[in-house]
């Protein structure tokens, strides 16, 4: 066989071969994403996304969609312009909570045994199909970028709610008021994560009461949009093939 | 080439059985944290711990134990390390093996970080509850921010019995007793695999079809927009309507579940009161401290002078938790960990009581193994070489006196 013949004989065949180059493809963009979206995701919002007690309504609200709307928009960029698939966010979702509840499961809770409700990674699902939703409804990028953004970071807060409610519950302790997610962090020591690197309630956002987590998340969903500008063209830009040789 | 295949055949699976041999045959337990490689100058001349008392050695899951004592932040505080302004009263064990179930520093419950001040004493006392078996080594430990974590001795504490029968019960305001260990568990799970099936759910429906080869092929074509059919709308639609449907269900159903919920409580806790030593009635003078590097040794020239009305003797020199003690004077009683006890370390001469009102120039030489077993004697390669630490004096009717010395220390190499 030389290389101007075909790998294939029959049609049947070359479906099979399609389909093996899809499942050995998706594998492997999967794993990559599981590890390479995981590794970004820990430089950037770690502890905010390893504890309970760090999981505020100011800065987890506003660290975390801002920094995880990276790699959906670059993968979007490349899995649409090039194949007009519509699950580019959705797959670095599920990648990075992969990643995370191995992570979680066997090292936090199997290795150093923190409790698993102290240490339940942050829910994306329903921001990421939003993302893609919006994405191939309108077939536009920019329009991606601005509505799918702010839905991005304004989703992120009401989605996880469910999951941190139960966690915000008051407690009296010893003569101070803390939350349950207070005491958690307080409980399951952590040695070399003293409270001070805690980042949570920090800020002079303080001119709407109680309600700070919508300011923050429209912060949040505005910087979503820039950043998602941003990585589009990261996407596009490690997605060219302008350095392969045509043949 | 062959021959190249074989033996790149051959060396790997060498290098194989190798790595497997290593980790089956070799597995050593990590169980301390690491305070011997912490800077000697940070242990010497941050926070001095003393009076420390471990309630217990042994103790069962459920129950609890205590640990009390004293901790002086030294005068001679280094330029190097932030001042303790934000500090935390930790407790340094390999992971939650224990929970802290309660702190204080003086009378104050300190779940949060505090200002302390330089010079000054303070007392603390940390309640912990075994959770899981094993053998631990447990040491208090300081915080600060800017410096890092300044570990205090540690000691093994043995936890008997089962994991699996550790309960933690917290009440909240609103008069629910949960089991913190497992509360909200099967509702973080069930919304993780909730939305995890619904991720999984919408790139299945597009990877029933083709996914790469074909689709770059029509996309190059320029029949892109042909990829993604009405139905692919509609079902795009339904996923959309759904999510935000589910957002706002989950939502208000957790918001009518749990009405009174706050936000989480930080904040640096300040007027940490400190605890009143007496004035000591002996004045101690450095006159020359060295540092001998073959033997060692540390050996102090000092000028004592005996203003009380009693005579005294030097008994103890603490420095970074190793206790030196003068056999001749007295020994400890308070079962301190014996790799930090040096309990016939410490030579005086002369070593004759000093009376009142009496000066008189002593030589003290602190020797022992622990300042290289802890790295002490590398305080030599630090950039501001001194030394820190407190003398513990004892009258014939065994009032204490401490004393902080602070001074330049000069190696010797001969």
């Amino acid at each position: 066989m030389s290389t101007t013949t075909s790998a294939v004989r029959s049609h049947a065949e070359a479906v099979q071969v399609s389909r093996t180059v899809d499942y050995l493809g998706l594998f492997i963009l999967f794993m990559v994403l599981t590890g390479s979206y995981h590794i970004h995701g820990m430089l950037t919002m770690g502890d905010w996304d390893f504890w309970s007690d760090w999981k505020d309504r100011r800065l987890w609200v506003t660290v975390y969609p801002i920094v995880m709307i990276t790699f959906p928009a670059a993968v979007q960029a490349v899995a649409w312009e090039r194949l007009r698939l519509p699950w580019g966010a959705t797959i670095c979702i599920l990648g990075i909570l992969f990643g995370e509840w191995v992570n979680r499961y066997f090292n936090f809770w199997g290795w150093t045994y923190f409790p698993i409700n102290f240490v339940f990674p942050t829910a994306a699902v329903h921001m990421a199909i939003f993302l893609d939703v919006v994405l191939m409804l309108s077939g536009s990028f920019l329009f991606t970028a601005v509505i799918g953004g702010l839905g991005w970071g304004l989703l992120m807060y009401p989605g996880n709610w469910p999951i941190i409610a139960p966690l915000h519950v008051p407690v009296e302790y010893n003569g101070m008021l803390m939350s349950l997610a207070d005491i958690s962090g307080y409980h399951y020591v952590r040695t070399g994560t003293p409270e001070y690197i805690r980042m949570v309630e920090k800020g002079t956002l303080r001119t709407f009461g109680k309600d700070v987590a919508p300011v923050s998340a429209f912060f949040s969903g505005f910087m979503s949009i820039l950043i998602y500008f941003l990585w589009h063209f990261v996407g596009r830009w490690f997605g060219t093939v302008k350095f392969v040789k045509k043949t | 080439m062959k021959t190249i295949r074989d033996r790149l055949t051959r060396w790997s699976l060498v290098g194989l059985l190798m790595t497997l041999a290593a980790a089956v045959m070799y597995t050593p337990t990590a169980s301390a944290h690491g305070e011997k490689s912490q800077a000697a100058f940070l242990r010497m001349r941050t926070i001095h711990w003393f009076d420390l008392n471990w309630s217990t050695d042994q103790v069962g899951v459920n129950e609890e134990m205590e640990i009390s004592g004293k901790f002086h932040v030294f005068e001679g505080w280094p330029e190097a390390v932030d001042p303790p302004e934000v500090s935390f009263l930790n407790i340094g064990i390999p992971g939650p093996v224990f929970i802290r179930k309660e702190s204080y520093i003086g009378d104050t419950f300190v779940p949060r970080s505090v200002r302390l001040e330089i010079g000054k004493t303070y007392t603390f006392r940390v309640v912990l509850k075994a959770r899981r078996p094993g053998e631990w080594h447990v040491h208090p430990m300081l915080n600060v921010e800017g410096g890092g974590p300044i570990i205090g001795p540690g000691k093994w504490v043995t936890i008997t019995g089962s994991f699996a029968e550790f309960r933690n019960p917290v009440t909240t305001l609103t008069g629910q007793t949960v089991d913190l260990e497992t509360y909200n568990e099967g509702n973080i799970w069930f919304w993780h695999v909730l939305w995890y099936a619904i991720g999984v759910a919408w790139v299945v429906y597009f990877v029933r079809n083709p996914v790469f080869i074909p689709r770059l092929l029509m996309v190059n074509a320029g029949r892109g927009d042909e990829l993604i059919t009405p139905t692919d709308k509609k079902v795009g639609m339904l996923f959309g309507a759904a999510t935000i449907l589910l957002v706002i269900f989950g939502y208000s159903s957790a918001q009518s579940k749990y009405p009174v919920t706050i936000p989480l409580q930080a904040g640096v806790l300040r007027g940490i009161k400190p605890i009143d030593m007496p004035a000591p009635t002996v004045e101690v003078k450095v006159d020359e401290a060295t540092y001998r590097v073959p033997g060692r040794a540390m050996k102090m020239v000092l000028t004592v002078t005996n203003n009380g009305d009693r005579p005294i003797q030097l008994c103890e020199f603490m420095t970074a938790s190793v206790r030196f003690m003068n056999p001749e004077v007295c020994e400890d009683e308070s079962g301190y960990p014996e790799d930090l006890l040096a309990d016939e370390g410490l030579t005086v001469v002369p070593n004759d009581p000093i009376g009142p009102g009496e000066t008189k120039t002593i030589e003290v030489t602190a020797s022992d193994a622990a300042w290289e077993v802890y790295r002490l004697s590398d305080i030599i390669y630090d950039p501001d070489s001194r030394m820190g630490g407190m003398l513990f004096f004892y009258d014939d009717a065994g009032n204490r006196q401490i004393v902080i010395v602070d001074a330049p220390l000069i190696p010797t190499f001969m």
